[in-house]
């Protein structure tokens, strides 16, 4: 019975809802409505889940007074500071509602507490980003240089400043794509090859006034737009469509009984 | 004088998680641990303020009939998640999961088909031949639309596993790869703007409202 | 020569923090402010707005938290003033608790410099959980989800929502979207309702919505810091998002350099190596 009784509710529960898209009215689609609404009120419960181990496994840290302990002590200290505000404020301001805007808690706490701290833990992600892409974003073969290209055409036309320094970066690039294909040649002893290399070295130098500082001193916005409205959307939408046909063979898999991990 | 305190206050949770660039350090590991703790208790004050007060208590005083009776389920169901915390009974909170699995399952499944694939696929049937006002319009357009449907197609077969990549399979899901190259690429650019955002509004926090500077 | 290339593809990454943080810092000292010429799917939302009759409702989600609060918040306060001054009347209503009181402290802000009246020209509904569920809930009488706004007064009590029953009568949704909720608007508000929506969205999930606009499943996307900067100068006021234009280009071709210097010691040293 502990297995039977959950399987039956999921798949009663999501059968529900499949039917009532098909078959919008009585029953379904009443049925449906109270479904939903029971679902807002319990999934909102399930976020306490894990909040129980959270303060257990910091309470244990504190009891057998380990190295960071006094850490133990800050998280366990600021949930309950936090939580005694917040219910102070829920008695105290007329909306009983700590987020609202005449209370303390979230004029003082929320304000000046949590919102630096969120937002600066993901500021300093900018610095990661920054290292990541001198470090990882390297030309390694056509496809990764395609990569890199795409990102910096992007960059560029979506900077205010991208028109003005757009010629000067594709200026730097192309020279280096030339020079690359210039000096790889040397190493070739094929003829047709090597002219093939340093033909492309050529283009690519020839390609630097046109392409730089005639259409991408003007068009370099235009350009990313179309590479966002494009090329980058056909691959999204196909890569989308991959996730949506595996979300919903996961989705029947669970209905069926078929995926049970959510019951360890 | 309170406001100059707090924006004090603000700063410093500001700069002692900026710390953490220059290497993990107690002041970072002070600030860290202040946030995962409110974040816990954020939590429980927004599930009684917005959920288990108006859903549930507030239901029950105003809620009249069949209505007032049928909110008993719920409720028992958010009780069976609360005892996951009590051993003993803690395998009764599966019910309450299996619910909420089963109605994510549900909603998914809808979703999708409904909100995502069929609008989608639709949307990618289109002509391959597109007369515009100019040749070079017509040309563009007509350009654009086989990239858009060719492009989407090769990209999932890129992710068409179940046979080896060879053959047609294999030239388009070498397209594919390169439709990719530029997606990820976007995605990229785009990611490294959003990164940037936010550090532009830490350090004006920082210039503008701590020190006055700007 | 090659000590040199080898130094620059092996840059301690101190030193990049610190041209990153000083690639900030600098632009804003100089408080320059830069034009920016409006991309076309920001002016395409700012038109559809525009041409919403007088009294209209319009609905905001605020789907996102501290945590993005830099690109959206701007974003959030340009539609408010956008709004009110051509008196829309404005329902907030959230998924992302945690950011919630962000939604309501703009609102309050903004509402006060046009001398709005709670309840009569706009309302803060709160929230509630299950994303999905509240989205098709709501499309059939916003009550079932809703009995009350964010102060436990009966919804009813409030002239504005007493003309609001579910979609049919709202104009227009702004999602703000940090995560995955702008899906939920699109794939149950837009396909079973017919909602208009925009999405307003952070950088990172702004690619992800050009699918959903090609299938005009939504009228628009504003996406990032450099879209909500063109809100604002669609609308002639200089907010944050404009302020941060010149950093964030300064940043960006400080981060093109990185790459550039990356990749040219990356390639010679691969050379010298073969």
């Amino acid at each position: 019975m502990k297995k039977e009784i959950p399987l039956a509710i999921t798949f009663i529960s999501g059968v529900l809802l499949v039917l009532a898209l098909f078959i919008p009215h009585k029953p379904f689609g009443n049925l449906e409505e109270i479904f939903n609404d029971w679902y807002i009120i319990v999934s909102g419960f399930t976020f306490l889940l894990g909040i129980d181990s959270l303060l257990g496994y910091n309470f244990g840290k504190l009891k057998r007074k380990e190295k960071d302990a006094p850490y133990a002590l800050v998280l366990i200290l600021s949930f309950f500071i936090t939580l005694t505000w917040g219910i102070v404020e829920i008695v105290r301001t007329p909306e009983h509602n700590p987020f609202g805007p005449t209370s303390t808690f979230s004029l003082y706490f929320y304000n000046s507490i949590f919102i630096p701290l969120q937002a600066t833990m993901f500021a300093i992600l900018s610095f990661f980003i920054a290292s990541a892409a001198y470090r990882a974003f390297r030309a390694k073969e056509i496809n990764s240089a395609l990569l890199l290209v795409s990102a910096v055409l992007v960059m560029l036309g979506r900077i205010p400043l991208g028109q003005s320094a757009a010629p000067y970066v594709i200026t730097v690039i192309f020279l280096i794509f030339a020079v690359y294909f210039f000096a790889e040649s040397a190493g070739v002893t094929e003829p047709k090859i090597k002219i093939a290399y340093i033909l492309v070295a050529l283009i690519f130098v020839a390609l630097i006034y046109p392409l730089g500082f005639v259409y991408f001193r003007q068009h370099i916005p235009e350009f990313a737009d179309w590479i966002m409205n494009v090329p980058q959307m056909a691959g999204k939408r196909g890569i989308m469509i991959g996730i949506a046909l595996g979300g919903i063979a996961m989705s029947i898999r669970i209905i069926l009984g078929i995926e049970r991990t959510y019951m360890k | 004088m309170t406001s100059i305190i707090w924006t004090w206050i603000a700063a410093f949770f500001t700069l002692a998680i900026l710390s953490f660039l220059y290497k993990d350090n107690p002041l970072y590991k002070f600030a860290e641990h202040v946030y995962v703790g409110s974040s816990a208790a954020f939590t429980i004050l927004y599930v009684w303020v917005f959920d288990a007060y108006p859903k549930l208590v507030m239901g029950f005083r105003e809620k009249v009939g069949m209505q007032k009776y049928l909110l008993i389920i719920p409720l028992i169901l958010s009780l069976f998640i609360i005892l996951r915390f009590i051993k003993p009974l803690s395998w009764l909170s599966r019910w309450s999961i299996a619910f909420t699995v089963g109605m994510a399952a549900g909603l998914g499944i809808t979703g999708l088909t409904q909100g995502f694939l069929v609008p989608q696929v639709q949307a990618s049937f289109l002509p391959l031949f597109v007369q515009g006002p100019t040749t070079g319009q017509t040309i563009l357009l007509t350009f654009n639309n086989i990239i858009i449907v060719f492009g989407t197609i090769f990209t999932i077969l890129y992710f068409y596993f179940s046979r080896e990549h060879k053959g047609l399979l294999g030239v388009s899901s070498k397209i594919g790869v390169t439709i990719l190259m530029i997606t990820f690429g976007a995605s990229f650019g785009y990611t490294i703007m959003a990164r940037i955002s936010l550090l532009i509004q830490r350090v004006y926090f920082l210039l503008h409202n701590w020190l006055g500077l700007v | 020569m090659i000590e040199l290339l080898k130094k620059l593809a092996g840059i301690d990454r101190r030193f990049i923090y610190a041209a990153v943080f000083l690639a900030t810092a600098i632009p804003i000292l100089t408080k320059a402010t830069m034009k920016v010429e409006p991309l076309p799917e920001v002016r395409k939302a700012y038109e559809y707005i525009e041409s919403l009759p007088e009294s209209s409702v319009v609905m905001v989600s605020i789907d996102y938290d501290a945590a993005s609060m830099p690109e959206l918040q701007p974003m959030l306060e340009a539609f408010l003033h956008h709004s009110f001054s051509k008196n829309l009347r404005v329902i907030m209503l959230g998924h992302w608790p945690l950011g919630l009181p962000l939604g309501q402290q703009a609102l309050e802000k903004v509402a006060g410099q046009y001398n709005k009246e709670y309840g009569v020209d706009y309302v803060f509904l709160g929230y509630r959980p299950g994303v999905a569920a509240v989205i098709i809930n709501l499309g059939k009488d916003f009550r079932t989800v809703f009995s009350s706004d964010y102060a436990y007064t009966p919804i009813d009590s409030l002239p504005l929502m007493r003309e609001v029953s579910n979609y049919k009568n709202v104009k227009l949704l702004l999602g703000l979207e940090a995560g995955a909720v702008g899906d939920a608007w699109v794939q149950y508000g837009y396909a079973r309702y017919n909602l208009p929506i925009i999405l307003g969205s952070t950088a990172v999930s702004t690619p992800d919505y050009y699918p959903y606009m090609q299938a005009n499943q939504v009228i628009s996307v504003i996406g990032g810091l450099r879209g909500a900067a063109d809100y604002e100068t669609l609308l002639g006021i200089t907010g944050e998002a404009s302020i941060g234009m010149l950093p964030q280009s300064v940043i960006h071709l400080v981060i093109i350099a990185f790459i550039i210097i990356g990749n040219i010691g990356f390639l010679v040293l691969r050379r010298a190596k073969k």
